[in-house]
């Protein structure tokens, strides 16, 4: 009995491990860093965690069916482009990118990006479900024409000036947190207990841990698949208005590199990439590690060439851990059956 | 071997001795001695998951064993990797060769080694010539400029076997060589390896079909549940010795009473389905149990899928309790009533990965959830507690992954997930495979209590001496219809007999 309990303790810590790992984190940039604990650094790094967290939410539903989703990013630039394109006049500013002139307002565009964004991750969900197509190409080529489409409505160029009511998600303030962090500490929550604690969720690491099994569960492993697709495309068009509103500027090349950011965050959480397991909590923690590192190298003005390595580095051993976990195996502890009785001579 | 006469001595070219394998839940060998003398044909026989597969991949080096030796000539090993069973000279040639299709007969024959001119270009005319003589040297006739897609199944089996032996091989195991062909095609296959063995060849013969063993094999092991039940010269044994051995007589039969009601549940009127299994017609009734079986291919497991709606069902009418049963997805006929335990547990049965708890309520979520979809947790511990009671299921808590069950309780775990839905009709394919003796009585017991409760009950199986002591009645299927019925009670009921109906069609006119 007393060994039972020894290792349920190996695996609660082994669970919550990557909590561990980010509060050894926090307590030694905040003893060794100079101004680490300020409340503008830790709002910045809320801040960085914000857009990122919103993406990574989307990123670790649909790893937990089993597949990527490489086309966030692109849909990520899209949306803040076409925003703009929507919102501001034509050639408003001086060497940059033209409006179209429609003015639209502000909140009729948030929805029109929203309603985008779900319809392009429900599209890819149904080119992989139904039409069969490998969800890691179709993820890749989604993102090449997402991005390539709002290179062509930017002309390339910078587009600048959202209006205000757009940017209150991503600027605004309350009590001096800003709204974005907020919304995402939300978001954050509000999903992962659901996903905890809803047919859906279970519906979703199911499909990934066994699709076979999960259908002949009673479940319709093409719908959930498509829904997580649907759920990230909704998700990443959210995280595009976040984002533009905090920059009140978009360019085409926006959210480059952040999805294998997603992917690295939700994995260094504990969201298994072969789906199944997991949580969107877990993938918190890992968003919040990948941008206490970003901080505290930035305030050691560490060489911005080390940075991308030491990063590297970080990824890799979260992921060794990661993989040791899945080693640990608690003793099963059923009844003493005969090694198989001989039933022959 | 190479084609040089050789003396034909009883010396082993092969032995295993006290290999046992197990993996997570299943116990697949147990301390197995078998051997292959030089120069014999030595057939290999037993159920589906009797561990057949298993001793092969240990031979082949793709399996590493738990405890046991591999002796080959005089050395001895452990395990080994399959780069070394190849070059100790075990070569294996499965049922659907796989070989380079688009190439022809001459560059498989030849590949890696092919004759380059003096300025670095291939040969051809040597390459033909070569692989036409090294074919000649083993009395094989064939087109070597055809490539090998355009062969038959037999021919491109014969070939692999020529590969095999160029490559030096001196055991060749042959995995269900016959299974898609023809009759000639049979004697032509086994005629070339009967040439073989003449010239002094070993072969490991594996095969469902128990006529063919008698007809090319010298010697005849049999497998039964990962254990070696005996091995015997074909000269001295029978098809139904043979039969008793594969099916075991020493095992403790399930014996139960009859629960059968005159209620009738379900009834299948005129199913088809095309390629698979037609005029399927079936009355169910309360708390009856039928035994459906047949060969594999038969149609058999089909007919189970297409019930369920994990496969197309065809054309047909079914009833059950008096409603017309339209379900075509799990979920929908789950709902309607019907429920179904896939063979392969770890495929479909269970998500492994995911608890115990998690696996029981999959199919009633719907009747769990409360606002929003979120599920009533206290309820649905109650309702897994219940099931982990009532059957007997031994796990450390509702919370452990159900892969880290043994066989039989992952087994009983799907039984709950099943009877949580709370069914008139349960489908069972093989709900005993994979599963060691004890945890099979209890499934047995709990298949009873279900059957008591008046549920009706359908067993695809293989496992006849099983059906016999389960069933009220057991059909027998064959090319897709139902050929024979026999009726507990009815003295026909012997294992000897369904057999017979299941190897050679209708008898029971």
């Amino acid at each position: 009995m007393n060994k039972g309990q020894k290792r349920d303790w190996v695996k609660i810590i082994l669970d919550n491990f990557i909590w561990l790992i980010l509060t050894v984190l926090f307590t030694y940039f905040a003893v060794n860093v100079p101004n680490f604990t300020s409340k503008t650094n830790l709002l910045n790094i809320l801040l960085h965690a914000s857009v990122l967290g919103v993406l990574t939410i989307g990123q670790a539903i649909v790893l937990m069916t089993g597949n990527f989703d490489l086309s966030a990013e692109g849909m990520v630039s899209l949306s803040t482009i076409l925003a703009m394109w929507l919102m501001i006049e034509p050639g408003s500013v001086v060497g940059t990118a033209q409006g179209s002139g429609l003015m639209l307002n502000p909140y009729l565009v948030i929805f029109i990006i929203l309603i985008l964004g779900t319809l392009s991750g429900y599209i890819i969900g149904v080119l992989i479900t139904r039409l069969n197509m490998n969800g890691f190409i179709v993820t890749l080529a989604a993102q090449l024409v997402l991005r390539g489409v709002a290179m062509i409505v930017s002309n390339g160029q910078i587009m600048t000036g959202s209006p205000k009511a757009f940017n209150w998600l991503g600027g605004a303030k309350i009590y001096g947190i800003p709204v974005s962090v907020i919304v995402t500490l939300l978001l954050f929550v509000g999903v992962n207990y659901m996903l905890n604690q809803s047919k859906f969720g279970r519906e979703l690491r199911a499909v990934g841990a066994n699709p076979d099994a999960a259908q002949a569960s009673g479940f319709n492993p093409k719908r959930t698949i498509t829904l997580a697709y649907t759920i990230g495309g909704f998700l990443a068009a959210f995280a595009g208005w976040m984002l533009l509103g905090r920059l009140e500027t978009a360019v085409s090349s926006l959210g480059s590199g952040m999805t294998l950011e997603t992917v690295a965050a939700s994995v260094i959480g504990g969201v298994s990439l072969k789906g199944g397991i997991g949580s969107v909590g877990g993938a918190f923690a890992g968003v919040l590690l990948l941008s206490l590192i970003d901080n505290a190298l930035n305030l050691m003005s560490v060489d911005s060439f080390w940075v991308e390595s030491v990063r590297g580095f970080i990824i890799l051993l979260a992921l060794l851990i990661e993989a040791q976990k899945f080693r640990y195996k608690p003793k099963v502890v059923h009844e003493k059956e005969p090694a198989v009785a001989s039933d022959c001579k | 071997m190479n084609t040089t006469e050789k003396v034909m001595e009883r010396t082993p070219i092969l032995s295993v001795e006290g290999v046992s394998k197990a993996f997570p839940g299943v116990q697949a060998l147990t301390s197995v001695d078998f051997c292959v003398m030089d120069g014999e044909i030595h057939g290999l026989v037993g159920k589906n998951g009797a561990g057949k597969s298993t001793l092969m991949a240990i031979l082949m080096g793709i399996l590493e064993p738990n405890e046991g030796t591999i002796i080959i000539g005089d050395q001895q090993f452990h395990a080994m990797s399959p780069k070394e069973a190849i070059e100790k000279g075990i070569a294996y040639v499965p049922q659907h060769v796989a070989m380079m299709d688009s190439l022809t007969v001459a560059e498989n024959i030849l590949a890696g080694e092919l004759p380059k001119t003096k300025s670095g270009f291939v040969n051809w005319k040597k390459v033909n010539s070569e692989a036409k003589e090294r074919l000649d040297r083993l009395g094989l006739e064939m087109d070597v400029t055809k490539k090998v897609e355009g062969l038959g199944v037999a021919e491109q089996t014969m070939l692999a076997i020529a590969k095999a032996l160029f490559g030096d091989a001196k055991l060749i195991i042959l995995d269900e060589p016959t299974a898609s062909l023809s009759r000639t095609d049979i004697n032509r296959l086994f005629a070339f390896v009967k040439s073989l063995k003449d010239k002094g060849g070993s072969f490991i013969y594996i095969s469902h079909h128990l006529e063919e063993v008698f007809e090319i094999c010298d010697r005849v092991t049999v497998l039964r549940d990962g254990h070696i039940v005996g091995t015997a010269d074909v000269a001295e044994i029978d098809v139904p010795k043979l039969i008793v051995m594969m099916v075991g007589e020493d095992v403790e039969d399930y014996t139960r009473e009859s629960t059968c009601e005159d209620e009738t549940v379900m009834v299948l009127n005129g199913l088809e389905r095309r390629g698979y299994y037609e005029n399927i017609n079936l009355e169910l009734h309360k708390g009856e149990i039928i035994g459906l079986t047949g060969l594999q291919g038969c149609g058999v497991e089909q007919l189970g899928k297409g019930l369920f709606g994990l496969e197309p069902r065809g054309i047909g009418e079914i009833i059950l309790a008096d409603k017309k049963f339209t379900a075509v997805r799990p979920i929908e006929s789950f709902n309607q009533g019907l429920a179904y335990l896939p063979q392969d547990r770890y495929r479909y049965g269970l998500v492994g990965l995911r608890s115990v708890r998690e696996n029981v309520t999959y199919p009633i979520l719907n009747k769990l959830v409360r606002l929003m979809n979120l599920i009533n947790g206290k309820e649905e511990k109650i309702i897994v507690n219940k099931y982990i009671g009532e059957l007997d299921i031994k796990t450390p808590s509702q919370e452990q992954p159900a892969r880290l069950l043994s066989g039989g309780n992952q087994q009983k775990v799907v039984f709950a997930k099943l009877a949580s839905t709370q069914p008139s009709v349960l489908v069972l394919h093989e709900p005993t495979q994979g599963v060691d003796v004890r945890a099979k009585m209890d499934i047995f017991r709990i298949i009873d209590a279900m059957a008591a409760q008046g549920v009706a009950i359908i067993i695809i199986s293989t496992e006849i001496r099983e059906l016999i002591g389960v069933c009220d009645r057991i059909l027998v299927m064959n090319d897709g219809r139902l050929t024979s019925e026999f009726k507990k009670g009815e003295k026909d009921m012997t294992p000897e007999k369904i057999l017979a109906a299941i190897e050679g069609g209708k008898i029971n006119e």
